[in-house]
């Protein structure tokens, strides 16, 4: 015979694995991971071009530009530039403003702001837009720009830039060995949060809203007399948390295989692990929140009370949301062993780099530890208010020994 | 002979500082074999008492049998049971739910299905099998809940309300099934508000009030114990009747008059009286209704 919490768990699956509104929501979140990578891989491969204004006789400018464009095409930075040749101030102007060029570079001082930085105003370079001029063609001249012009001063003292510059490279290196980026880590951070929080309540809401609902119907009346409670709870636990394992698994499937796709391909191997820490912690520290949202639908007794019972564990959740991808340093570090903060804190700092081996498993181990507690703490209290109908049940009350069924064990 | 007996059962809810006794010492026993009726008004306890019989509710003092000894979760698990408030999950087909029901209690798949497609048929549900049950006349849907009730040949049947919201043609199949499983000798109880209809099919009849037994025992016992009344039928006026001793008018409508007598000496002090001033046509006792003897065990 097959188990009564194996039923329990199969129904739960086939129902959630059933429902629209789940498999609509799970869609659109792959959608938005799959859009995100698009236009990530998109942005990364796109060639930006750009025509630039340089006016008749300006043969400085037109050096900067032309040098520039070379440069530019020799290196891999997916920018081109276009020559634009104006006949004046006034042709260079009209060209920004009817779009013909982008932006307008000028040797001479700067046809509107003459003066504004005083005497060397005359000499001065300028980059012009109609609008402000695009922050990287503005880097892009500013460099070329400036080697031109050190260049001439250095070949007028004598000397060559090389001789100027040489040794004065900064070279950063970074001694943990760790190749992932920092913003890559701020950003996986912001991902694991965002998976955390979207599968713990998503499917949390789902657990308690099945409670109440074999609640409101008194089901559970029948069901109780049939199989005990501790095992209708666990086949809800594990229905649920399969499922939410399943789609987490998918959602960083999705994810890593969209990561491949982009420049970023080369934290493959480190995301990876991350992700499978995430998955592990995941995976044990929603066994808690599924009990914690079953006694939040047990302590409801209509459907509309719900969301004043499940507003304390959303907000736990939320703020777990909230900490875990701003916090660094030593408060990423407390909180990478304090769960439900260590699921997303701990699998973000293996990212990092910054922690020890033994550092995730001593931090899965408190998760355990405090999922237990949590699950026995549930159980208890679920027992304790599903049998009692008529208002919303306190937690004092569902705990209190006298007031619950005597089916439960 | 399995009965199922209920002995100085209580519950005290503990509401705020005052606790309430919703059920208080009562005791009684569901024959096997027999249909009880258990009636009384809303808050007399019935559901409180039916949750706790099937352990839905924790028992404050008392206890229940069932076969003579203390009823255990494995007694439970084999007794049908239909809760106060109707609903299954609504968006899961009737077929489903009714065998993940079954199952639930032990009976393996092919044989839940079985069952359950027979009950359907039985009841006239047999084409709305794979619809959901949120589809279904609230009617239907009580049928539904019968036969998540009766499947598995139950030890014992506790029912609440389970005639609530059904045609009369319902009714008496409704009826018919649970006969069905007293004729197998189990004990089956159910709750009602309809006193005709627990007059019609109970063998037994159990009243509760305010918490508390206030009638037990078969239909005709119960009569028996009320105080019989008389109808008097005369050629003229019956109103003289109010001043014969010893015999309360209830009724007097012209030349007819509905009393009670409390002992044979008033019997034929009326009769005589009455012949004194003409033609007796009609003088026979009036049997009481139990809705009568309810409203007397209930005032």
């Amino acid at each position: 015979m097959t188990s009564a919490w194996m039923l329990v768990a199969t129904r739960e699956i086939a129902v959630r694995a059933l429902n629209k509104g789940f498999l609509i929501g799970l869609a659109v979140t792959i959608a938005m991971i799959g859009g995100l990578v698009g236009f990530s891989a998109y942005m990364d491969g796109r060639t930006e071009s750009f025509d630039v204004a340089v006016v008749a006789g300006d043969d400085a400018a037109l050096t900067a530009v032309e040098s520039a464009r070379d440069g530019a095409a020799a290196s891999d930075q997916n920018v081109e530039l276009d020559v634009v040749r104006v006949d004046d101030a006034a042709a260079a102007e009209a060209a920004l403003e009817d779009e013909t060029a982008d932006a307008w570079l000028s040797s001479e001082a700067t046809p509107g702001a003459t003066g504004a930085t005083g005497d060397d105003a005359a000499t001065g370079w300028s980059l012009s837009g109609w609008r402000e001029p695009d922050g990287d063609l503005a880097g892009l001249l500013g460099t070329t720009v400036r080697d031109q012009v050190m260049t001439d001063r250095a070949t007028g003292a004598g000397t060559t830039i090389e001789a100027l510059t040489a040794g004065s490279e900064i070279e950063t290196q970074r001694l943990d060995g760790n190749p992932v980026d920092p913003q890559v880590v701020f950003l996986a951070g912001f991902v694991l949060a965002f998976l955390f929080f979207t599968g713990a309540v998503g499917s949390g809401a789902m657990i308690a809203g099945s409670v109440i609902e074999e609640k409101q119907s008194r089901l559970v009346e029948i069901i109780a007399t049939a199989v005990p409670l501790r095992q209708l709870l666990a086949g809800k636990i594990i229905g649920s948390s399969v499922i939410a394992l399943a789609q987490n698994l998918l959602l960083a499937a999705v994810g890593l295989v969209g990561l491949s796709f982009t420049d970023l391909s080369a934290v493959l191997p480190a995301m990876t692990a991350t992700m499978v820490w995430f998955v592990v912690f995941f995976t044990v520290g929603f066994v808690a929140v599924a009990a914690l949202y079953a006694v939040a639908g047990s302590l409801a007794s209509r459907t509309e009370d719900l969301q004043y019972t499940t507003t304390p564990l959303m907000m736990l959740l939320m703020g777990v949301y909230i900490v875990t991808f701003s916090a660094d340093g030593v408060l990423e570090r407390v909180l990478s062993y304090i769960p439900p903060a260590s699921i997303v804190s701990m699998p973000v700092r293996v990212l990092n780099g910054d922690a020890l081996w033994w550092e995730p498993v001593v931090s899965l181990l408190v998760l355990v530890v405090a999922t237990l507690g949590a699950v026995l703490l549930s159980e208890r209290a679920y027992r304790g208010a599903l049998m009692q109908t008529g208002g919303r049940v306190t937690w004092r009350s569902a705990l209190a020994t006298d007031r619950g069924t005597t089916l439960g064990a | 002979m399995s009965d199922l007996e209920v002995r100085e059962l209580t519950r005290v809810f503990a509401s705020g500082d005052t606790p309430r006794r919703a059920v208080d010492g009562v005791s009684f026993t569901a024959s096997s074999g027999l249909l009880t009726g258990f009636v009384g008004g809303n808050g007399a306890g019935k559901t409180t008492t039916m949750r706790m019989i099937m352990g839905v509710l924790a028992i404050t003092s008392g206890e229940v049998l069932f076969d003579g000894s203390p009823v255990t979760r494995h007694d439970r698990r084999e007794f049908g049971y239909m809760p106060e408030e109707r609903g299954l999950y609504p968006k899961q087909p009737v077929l489903d739910q009714l065998v993940y029901l079954a199952r639930l209690r032990g009976i393996d798949a092919p044989a839940a299905r079985r069952e359950v497609l027979e009950h359907l048929d039985r009841l006239g549900l047999a084409s709305r099998a794979k619809d959901h049950v949120e589809k279904l006349s609230l009617g239907n849907q009580q049928r539904v809940q019968i036969v998540a009730a009766v499947m598995g040949q139950p030890k014992a049947l506790v029912l609440d309300e389970p005639f609530s919201g059904l045609d009369p043609a319902a009714v008496d199949a409704m009826a018919d099934l649970l006969r069905e499983h007293t004729r197998r000798g189990v004990p089956v109880l159910f709750s009602s508000h309809q006193l005709d209809l627990v007059e019609r099919l109970c063998e037994r009849l159990v009243i509760l009030g305010g918490g508390r037994l206030l009638a037990n025992g078969t239909p005709d016992g119960l009569r028996a114990q009320g105080v019989t009344r008389h109808r008097l039928v005369l050629s003229g006026d019956a109103g003289f009747v109010r001043g014969v001793p010893g015999v309360l008018a209830v009724d007097v409508d012209g030349s007819s008059a509905l009393v009670e007598v409390h002992d044979d000496a008033a019997a034929s002090r009326l009769l005589a009286a009455a012949l004194d001033r003409g033609t007796v046509q009609e003088f026979s006792p009036v049997r009481p209704t139990l809705a009568q003897i309810y409203r007397e065990v209930t005032a």
